[in-house]
């Protein structure tokens, strides 16, 4: 089916693009269109005007600033796949961008994009909740910041207002007693997760836990936290039955859907798996523990 | 509301200028408005890949793309394969290769394949199997079960290894038409053994999908890594830190 008919506006300013946000009827955001195309092809969404932000040069960046490592609302997934930057210091980025969909897609698909996209199998939130990152929101009254725990409140629906566009999403630049990682399983490449689980431990000088985040993908109605597991985890030291405790407690706080990829039940236990390798990932990113060489 | 606009778009090689509805997706301008009907319409949800075109040089699903975006850009389709200075003006080494190698059998996915491995071979002249799996994971094929199309486009980085040797090491660069480095027909016969002897299918990942790890990842342990590591951590865990 073709898109209902709509007016297109490229503005080369985000103040031109907020001011155009407020003054149009039903105003839509296209970033890389990776989801938005489809939606406006079965007309799930009807807007009148479409703002196509790809003009905006100003929010092509993927830089870090100011204690952030921020991504531009233009910086797309394959630019982070291919950054120096992210595969130095970034391990769940790193892990997470060549799992987003397959290469084409993540050429135009932008990590803001699928943020404001709010899909509960989108694996950005995750990474954003596990960091205790936050995107910043232009819109008529100016600009706000948004974190990560308060934006997903629905599938598909985020605390963004109507006429707000995010610049951009941050997360704070890791110390170096920190590490990430992000794990997905999926049934073939280029699919959305059947379970995925970001996590990120920074460490004391003690080599004790003094900080953890972790984000779960796909398995409840929107990306979520395990909060429990992450209380679990502070102020103790790293080892097998931590993570093993943390991993069940994910999976716990865990909502998974039975489909046709497995039933609730495996993709709990799947959670419980998923967040204790990526525990143990963060834990060797961070230089507290090695992997275990089998003689 | 009939706010049509006028676009450019320069495909292979010709610059074209035509009005399109904003609405207008890049693959129907590029099959109806250009009349270029190699590029194909499989899922139209981006999920099949049979619309891959290059876009300024990076493959793009052109059913994922309004038209009016593409404004100003290099389009490459698989029309314009055999004008490209390494196809020498005969088939392109990709497109021998799955000839070759026989890469295709119904041919709907091959435009789409056909640019996805030029995307990895510009990339990357020299890729492994992997590699070239990922490359082609967005296009999904019903037919031929992968494992051809994989050798069809190993077959072509070689076919353009030994194209640059000839040309004394260094390979061909668009604007220079290459006329003096056409496949030499020992070569390819030498390929066509190489081929009949490889057309054992008898590789795990065929049929199995585009890319290696294609089905289920493993989940057998949660993580070995501590198994051992227990005592030690708690005692050395600063240590190991500091070092
Ligand atoms: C076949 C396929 C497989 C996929 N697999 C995965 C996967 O495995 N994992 C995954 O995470 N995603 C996957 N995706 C989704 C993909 O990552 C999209 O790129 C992403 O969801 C949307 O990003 P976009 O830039 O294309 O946004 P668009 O499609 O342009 O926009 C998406 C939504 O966000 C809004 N929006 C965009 N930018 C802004 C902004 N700056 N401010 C406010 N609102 C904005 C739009 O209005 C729209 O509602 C897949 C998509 C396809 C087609
Ligand atoms: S038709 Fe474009 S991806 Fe299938
Ligand atoms: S050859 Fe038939 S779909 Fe690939």
């Amino acid at each position: 089916m073709k898109a209902a008919q709509f007016e297109h506006h490229e503005p080369t300013t985000v103040d031109k693009a907020v001011s155009l946000l407020e003054s149009l009827d039903s105003p839509t955001i296209l970033a890389g269109g990776q989801s938005l195309v489809p939606m406006l092809r079965f007309r799930l969404a009807r807007p009148d005007t479409v703002v196509d932000i790809n003009g905006i040069d100003s929010l092509d960046y993927l830089r870090e600033e100011d204690g952030y490592l921020k991504m531009g609302a233009l910086a797309r997934h394959a630019d982070i796949e291919e950054s120096d930057l992210i595969a130095e210091k970034y391990g769940s980025f790193a892990d997470a961008a060549p799992l987003v969909a397959d290469p084409q897609i993540r050429n135009r698909g932008t990590i803001v994009g699928s943020i404001a996209q709010a899909d509960p199998k989108g694996d950005w939130g995750s990474v954003l909740i596990a960091h205790d990152g936050e995107v910043v929101a232009r819109g008529p009254d100016g600009e706000r910041t948004i974190p990560a725990d308060e934006l997903f409140l629905l599938p598909y629906d985020t605390s963004l207002g109507e006429n707000e566009l995010i610049t951009e999403a941050r997360v704070p630049i890791p110390n170096e007693r920190e590490g990430s990682a992000y794990h997905k399983l999926k049934r073939k490449t280029g699919d959305y997760a059947m379970a995925g689980v970001g996590a990120r431990l920074r460490f004391d000088d003690e080599g004790r836990i003094e900080e953890a985040g972790i984000g779960m993908t796909a398995v409840d109605i929107t990306n979520a936290r395990a909060s429990d597991a992450e209380d679990r985890l502070e102020g103790e030291r790293p080892s097998a039955e931590l993570f093993e405790d943390a991993g069940e407690l994910a999976a716990e706080q865990s909502n998974p859907e039975s489909d046709e990829h497995g039933d609730a039940s495996y993709k709990e236990r799947m959670v419980d798996v998923l967040t204790q390798r990526a525990l143990g990932d963060a834990a060797e990113r961070a230089g507290v523990v090695k992997r275990r060489v089998t003689p | 509301m009939t706010d049509e606009r006028e676009i450019t778009l320069t495909v292979n090689g010709t610059e074209h200028t035509i009005e399109v509805e904003p609405r207008r997706l890049l693959v129907h301008a590029i099959r109806e408005d250009l009349d270029l009907t190699g590029t194909h319409i499989g899922c139209d949800t981006g999920n099949c890949g049979a619309c891959t075109v290059l876009r300024d040089g990076e493959p793009i699903k052109s059913c994922m793309m309004f038209a009016t975006q593409a404004d100003g850009s290099e389009i490459l389709t698989v029309e314009g394969m055999e004008d490209l200075p390494e196809a020498g003006g005969d088939l392109h080494p990709l497109q021998e290769g799955f000839r070759e190698e026989h890469g295709l059998q119904c041919g709907y996915c091959t435009p789409g394949m056909l640019m996805s491995g030029k995307a990895i071979l510009d990339e990357n002249p020299d890729p492994d199997e992997a590699e070239i799996r990922e490359g082609i994971s967005g296009n999904l094929c019903r037919c031929t079960g992968y494992q051809n199309i994989v050798s069809s486009i190993e077959y072509a980085a070689d076919k353009l290894d030994e194209k640059a040797a000839a040309d004394g090491g260094v390979v061909a660069e668009s604007g220079e038409s290459d006329t003096g480095a056409e496949p030499d027909t020992d070569a390819n016969t030498d390929a066509a053994r190489d081929s009949a002897a490889a057309f054992d299918c008898g590789v795990e990942n065929c049929c199995g999908g585009p890319a290696a790890d294609s089905t289920y990842e493993h989940i057998e342990g949660p993580d070995d890594r501590f198994d051992d590591l227990n005592g030690e951590l708690d005692r050395d865990t600063t240590e190991e830190t500091d070092e």
